[in-house]
């Protein structure tokens, strides 16, 4: 089976989720690109740092687009971060390429999340 | 090659951006889902007539 | 197995968007083609839906599933509270997702 070229994108801060089915590709033998927008990371647990970097190890990329990559995804065993930055122009460069590019789940959100749930 | 891009909800600037580059050289169209009664049956046709779909947030 | 040319994935990623599902579902099968669908993280809700069950009819056994981790992650329970429609075999995985790629001739997601 051809391996594909997947970019799952994530603009939503409560779809992080997108990095799973990325991974979900990945262990199917295909390439998964998931890309977070404007710094709408996750919380990294050890299960979602797993997750990214077993993506790298299958030779997909977990990338931000519009932020600096976090600190906390810096692997210092294999010296470098686990995320790569982007710029949208690179990245519309990248997709084009693409054999499926997956706007996943909900838009960014225009408001502030309350405290009940920013975390 | 031919790509359809359709939108769930009104394009970003950023969507907009990365429609451009995609769009760049290619036979490209457009479907808004951001409607009361969108059009399911031409939405399928136009999917079935580009080689990609891309189904912007 | 190549990819069936008259066969659509519709992958399902946004809790607000069943009319869409069901409407291109619809239009699909009335096009002469095949829809094959996948729930995954919150749009599982969607399988609450009082059309949910409709369109699992439409689609077939094999042609539609959702994500059962995605269901538990949700606070449902995946052996006890299986969605209207659908049977344990239904309850799948992320693979599901990998073979509406390589099955699908044609993908969109919502």
């Amino acid at each position: 089976m051809e391996s594909l070229k997947v970019y799952i994108l994530v603009a939503n801060r409560t779809y992080s989720d997108g990095i799973r089915s990325a991974l979900g590709l990945a262990v199917e033998n295909h390439y998964g690109y998931p890309v977070i927008f404007n710094g709408e990371f996750p919380s990294f647990s050890t299960y979602m740092k797993e997750n990214i970097s077993w993506i790298m190890d299958m030779e997909g990329q977990v990338y931000s687009c519009g932020a600096e990559v976090p600190e906390e995804t810096y692997d210092a065993e294999l010296e470098e971060n686990l995320i790569k930055e982007i710029n949208l122009k690179e990245l519309g460069e990248a997709m084009r390429d693409a054999d499926f590019i997956i706007p996943y789940g909900l838009p960014k959100q225009t408001n502030e999340p309350p405290p009940a749930c920013a975390e | 090659m031919k790509i359809l891009q359709v939108y769930r909800s009104a394009p970003s600037e950023e969507t907009k951006t990365l429609v451009e580059i995609l769009n760049r050289d290619r036979d490209a169209d457009s479907f808004d889902l951001n409607v009361d009664a969108p059009d399911y049956d031409q939405l399928v046709e136009k999917v079935f007539a580009a080689d990609q779909t891309v189904c912007w947030w | 197995m190549s990819a069936d040319p008259n066969k659509l994935a519709i992958f399902v990623t946004s809790p607000q968007n069943m009319r869409h599902v069901v409407g291109i579902a619809e239009a699909a099968q009335k096009a002469g083609k095949k829809p094959m669908v996948f729930f995954t993280y919150k749009s599982i809700h969607l399988t609450k839906d009082s059309r949910f069950a409709a369109l699992a009819e439409l689609c077939g056994q094999d042609d539609i599933a959702i994500c059962a981790d995605s269901y538990t992650c949700e606070g449902y329970d995946s052996v006890t509270d299986i969605p209207a429609g659908l049977n344990d075999k239904q309850m799948r995985t992320q693979a599901f997702h990998g073979a509406q790629l390589d099955e699908c001739g044609k993908y969109i997601v919502l």
